[in-house]
């Protein structure tokens, strides 16, 4: 019957639009490869979390008389020369692997969004961080984590801190050059004019402002922390053995490779499709959070 | 505020008289000077972009500053509101000099003055809703309680003729008018004396504009506050300013009554850039004489010597060249202008 | 006040450029069908159907139901909307509205200067060429040689590692195979024709050493280095200042009686159209409204969309007179072609009809074409 519709968007009675989340979630929706990345990391972060429940064995149950078996029905994805359970030893080491990823970014946000912040804001502070954040970038990251592990001693805590470490200079800039672009924009004056202080202006006006392109660089950095994880374990910086976390397995399959090469493989694909999963999402993100709004 | 009565005294021993002048003078009441900004300068490196301008703003005036792009009119905005480092001079408000105040003394004083922007797509924070953008200055001045401030809120709403339940929307989703108005309720909401409104109107369309000059033109009756409208748009300025300030290169050319200025322009460039500005109506239009200024506006790097408006000026004389005109009361009614070829008695060159 | 409904429609059918769009029939909005790309030949009106407000001048471009729809996220979007107007040889037509309402659309529809989601339909002729039926490298030919633009912001359409000379010459040695020192000769010569001092200098010079009016005329420079027949000028002066303007528009006035070329000038500003247009058509949501000399326009304009433009700029008097005139709301985005009037929900005199029926673009009483069923009567007062 409605032969056309006439959108008036009156002064008045503008229509309400779906806010913050539920528009992102909307526009992420239409994307179905940032939508499988999503459902990838949700799966992982759930099997991560419940690897207790879910696990068919405990992760270092040996049993000799199953050693390197292929996988079946009862060992999903094969047992190791020693008889425990990979399937158990993934979703162990799945929890590793996220635990390093989630915890060294929230390391690298908490140390560089702050030194981002203020080399974007203050400009007599921008070239002091910047400097170092530059000299941080120039140092070889598997330096810097066999140095660290020099001195802290190799464990999952200093992996994690290398890796967290590493990655403070990209935050920094990013937080800078989002500082310095908000800085300039019209509603920072007018807090400013507003009676804002500096951290006002800071934590109310431009931090909230830059956390949508933080979000992104977190999905980014993510997938980065679990295969810098996998290296370091890998040249046993990092967790050590029999805990598993997915690069120390696939360290500890690198010989028996000929005999069990599913023990390299499994472990593999699940980095491969986790860290996939990351990305996928991070680009996602980055389309869904773009603050133009769709074109009317 | 016992600055007042001190920056008087300072006052009169300056060569201001003029100024003084028609900020106590407009429509023969005394009305208290609100704004006074002495021979500010404001230097960005090597660009002079305000070199040496004084002005005041008496309370319930509104007082046009019209210039080109780079005129440094917006950098004198900018410069009374303190959102910029003042290179030299002094700014008043209500007798309180705040340019050299520190950033944290300044602070609790910024409820006196306040700000609107051009672009309402960048001057309005995209992650508060309009409610929270309007009472920010409450919250920052610690001005009543929660529920005092959002009655505020729903007051300022509808005196910028917005409903009540904008309050919880955020600036997305509101037209560009409706972003103006919210700019003017978040400016106002502290109740301050002095606005500057720095081109309000210019990125809107004609319709939407002229509601906003409306709006501007009542809120200014209804509140009293002084108000400092900075733009280009010479029509706007007729519309709204009672007195106008004409700003050339760094420096006013001329201050005057807005009927005096339109009707009889005295500096040779308040009459070209007056003469250029198209009107829209072809018969009028078209029996114009309009005045073409050779050359463009030479950089604020390096600016010419003496009158800055020379080497473009179709009537200068060797003099103009060399020194520098004051800017000087002239004629019956004491119009201020810096031009060696206006007369004492207010004549001077008529360009056609 | 009704006097428009008293003109019969039939009577008006031998001239009215009017004619049912396609969008009336298809009722379903959301197939945007792309077979209506194909301009239905059909459709388009005999060049004899032109009203006589050319005052005498000969037809140069010719459009006839221009409809652009936009396919965007939110569906799609009706953006010009069966738009008919001529333009005549040597003559300034300046296209009126504000942002919304479809002008700079429709005026890069006539080279198909959109991008892909655009779907464009109607009859676009420049002489006897059907410019929408041409391939896309006889159109490039057409853009720049017949039709020429200049847009708003001349930094962006400025190469800024070319001089000036050589982006001047590529289009000379492109569309007139000039060769040479002619080339830079030619060049120098059009500097001077736009009014730039020194052109034998500056026509060395790279974009960055001129200033915002410079480059402007540098643009204009380039677009008439062809004698176009039509130069199409976007808000050419928008982003400059008056003085700098005035010097501007005092170019495009020079150049119609220099090379002859015809303007069609887009704006929002109505004092640039008083300065320079002879003829003006008023778009709103899409749609013309009114056409008018400008002359007659400005004084006795019939539509209540027109009259709220022209009193909507500030002006003393105004203020005096409690105010200026506030149009509510704002510009409706169209999905289709509604039967009704686009401006009925912000117009003071709109009555049931007005949302129930299309107006058709009509001679109203002040003797020129007015979509409305309301015109403002004729003996309406001039402008104060």
């Amino acid at each position: 019957m409605t032969t056309f519709e006439l959108v008036t968007l009156d002064e008045t009675a503008a229509r309400p639009q779906a806010l913050g989340g539920r528009r992102v979630l909307r526009r992420l929706r239409r994307n179905p490869l940032a939508l499988a990345g999503l459902i990838v990391v949700v799966v992982a972060v759930i099997l991560a979390i419940f690897a207790n429940q879910i696990a068919p064995f405990a992760p270092d149950h040996t049993n000799f008389s199953a050693a390197l078996t292929p996988p079946s029905a009862r060992h999903w994805f094969g047992t190791d020369e020693l008889g425990r359970d990979q399937l158990s030893r993934v979703l162990f080491g799945l929890r590793v692997s996220l635990s390093v990823a989630a915890l060294s970014v929230a390391l690298s946000l908490v140390v560089g969004v702050p030194l981002g912040l203020a080399a974007g804001f203050y400009g007599f502070l921008d070239p002091l961080v910047s400097r170092v954040a530059d000299t941080l970038l120039a140092f070889p990251f598997l330096i810097l984590a066999v140095g660290l592990a020099a001195i802290l001693g190799p464990s999952l805590g200093t992996a994690t801190i290398a890796i967290g470490v590493g990655n403070v200079p990209a935050i920094i800039r990013i937080t800078r050059s989002e500082a310095l672009r908000l800085r300039g924009l019209d509603f920072v004056a007018a807090a400013v004019a507003d009676g804002a202080s500096d951290f006002v202006v800071l934590r109310r006006h431009i931090l909230p402002n830059a956390v949508n392109t933080l979000i992104v660089q977190a999905t980014v950095a993510a997938p980065a922390a679990i295969i810098g994880e996998a290296v370091l374990s890998f040249l046993g910086l990092g967790i050590r053995p029999p805990n598993p976390s997915l690069g120390v397995m696939l360290a500890s399959a690198q010989p028996l490779f000929r005999d069990g090469p599913w023990l390299a493989v499994l472990p593999g694909i699940c980095i491969v499709i986790v860290t996939l999963g990351l990305n996928l999402l991070g680009d996602g993100l980055r389309d869904a959070l773009d603050p133009r709004e769709s074109p009317r | 505020m016992s600055g007042r009565d001190m920056s008087g005294t300072d006052m009169s021993g300056r060569d201001m008289s003029g100024t003084d002048m028609s900020g106590t003078d407009m429509n023969g009441r005394e009305a208290k000077t609100v704004l006074e900004v002495v021979d500010l300068v404001k230097h960005f490196g090597p660009v002079r972009a305000v070199d040496g301008v004084s002005l005041t703003v008496a309370e319930g005036e509104v007082v046009g500053l019209v210039g080109e792009s780079g005129s440094g009119k917006s950098t004198l905005g900018r410069c009374v509101t303190r959102l910029v480092p003042v290179t030299a001079g002094e700014v008043h408000i209500n007798g309180t000099d705040i340019s050299r105040l520190s950033r944290h003394r300044l602070r609790p004083l910024r409820r006196d003055f306040n700000i609107v922007f051009q672009d309402p797509a960048s001057s309005l924070n995209p992650r508060m809703t309009v409610g929270d953008i309007i009472s920010e200055p409450l919250r920052l001045h610690r001005v009543g309680t929660r529920v005092t401030q959002e009655q505020r809120v729903t007051e300022l709403l509808d005196q910028v003729g917005l409903q009540a339940e904008v309050s919880r929307r955020y600036p997305h989703e509101l037209s560009g008018g409706q972003r103006q108005r919210v700019s003017l309720a978040r400016a106002l909401s502290a109740g301050p004396s002095l606005l500057v409104a720095d081109e309000p109107t210019s990125a809107l369309d004609v319709s939407v504009q002229a509601a906003v000059l409306n709006l501007i033109g009542r809120l200014q009756a209804d509140l009293g506050f002084a108000c400092l409208f900075v733009t280009h748009d010479l029509a706007a300025v007729e519309f709204l300013a009672q007195r106008v300030a004409v700003m050339y290169l760094g420096v006013l050319v001329e201050v005057a009554d807005r009927e005096a200025l339109f009707a009889a322009p005295r500096h040779p460039y308040t009459q070209a850039l007056l003469s250029a500005a198209p009107i829209p109506d072809p018969v009028v239009q078209r029996g114009r004489q309009r005045i073409v200024l050779s050359g463009e506006v030479p950089s604020p790097i390096d600016p010419p010597s003496g009158c800055r408006f020379h080497p473009r000026c179709p009537v200068a004389v060797p003099e103009c060249a060399t020194v520098v005109p004051a800017l000087r009361p002239v004629g019956p009614s004491g119009e201020l202008v810096a031009c060696h070829l206006v007369n004492d008695d207010g004549t001077g060159p008529r360009l056609t | 006040m009704t006097a428009g409904n008293g003109v019969p429609e039939q009577s008006a059918r031998d001239w009215t450029i009017e004619s049912v769009p396609s969008v009336e029939s298809v009722p379903s909005a959301e197939s945007v069908p792309s077979a209506e790309s194909v301009p239905s030949v059909g459709r388009v009106p005999s060049v004899e159907s032109v009203p006589s407000s050319l005052s005498g001048r000969e037809t140069l471009l010719s459009v006839r139901d221009l409809s652009v729809r936009f396919r965007t996220e939110d569906g799609p979007v009706l953006a010009v909307d069966a738009v008919s107007f001529d333009v005549g040889q040597r003559e300034v037509l300046a296209l009126v509205g504000e942002s919304g309402c479809g002008k700079s659309v429709t005026a890069m529809a006539l080279t198909r200067l959109l991008p892909s989601n655009a779907n464009i339909s109607g009859a676009v002729k420049l002489g006897s060429r059907s410019l929408l039926d041409l391939s896309e490298p006889d159109l490039r030919d057409v853009r720049g040689k017949d039709i020429a633009y200049v847009f708003q912001e001349p930094m962006t359409s400025l190469n800024p590692v070319l001089t000036v000379g050589r982006q001047i010459g590529e289009v000379l040695r492109r569309h007139q195979q000039m060769r040479g020192a002619a080339v830079i000769r030619r060049a120098t010569e059009l500097l001077d024709l736009v009014g730039i001092p020194l052109p034998d200098r500056r026509v060395r010079e790279y974009p960055h050493q001129l200033s915002g009016g410079m480059r402007q005329r540098v643009m204009i420079a380039m677009a008439v280095a062809c004698r176009p027949k039509l130069l199409v000028a976007d808000e050419p002066t928008t982003a400059l200042d008056v003085t700098v303007q005035a010097g501007i528009l005092d170019v495009l006035r020079d150049l119609r009686a220099e090379i002859g070329t015809a303007v069609l000038l887009i704006t929002h500003d109505l004092g640039v159209v008083a300065d320079l247009a002879d003829r003006v058509v008023v778009m709103y949501a899409g749609r013309t409204i009114e056409e008018a000399g400008t002359d007659v326009l400005f004084a006795r304009h019939s539509h209540p969309y027109t009259r709220g433009l022209l009193e909507a700029v500030p002006n003393p008097q105004r203020r005096a007179d409690g105010g200026l005139r506030e149009i509510p709301g704002r510009v409706p985005t169209m999905r289709n072609s509604p039967a009704a009037c686009t401006f009925a929900a912000r117009c003071e005199f709109a009555d049931e009809q007005c949302s129930r029926e299309r107006p058709a673009l009509l001679p109203g009483p002040a003797g020129h074409p007015v979509r409305c069923f309301h015109p403002l009567p004729a003996t309406a007062e001039a402008l104060t």
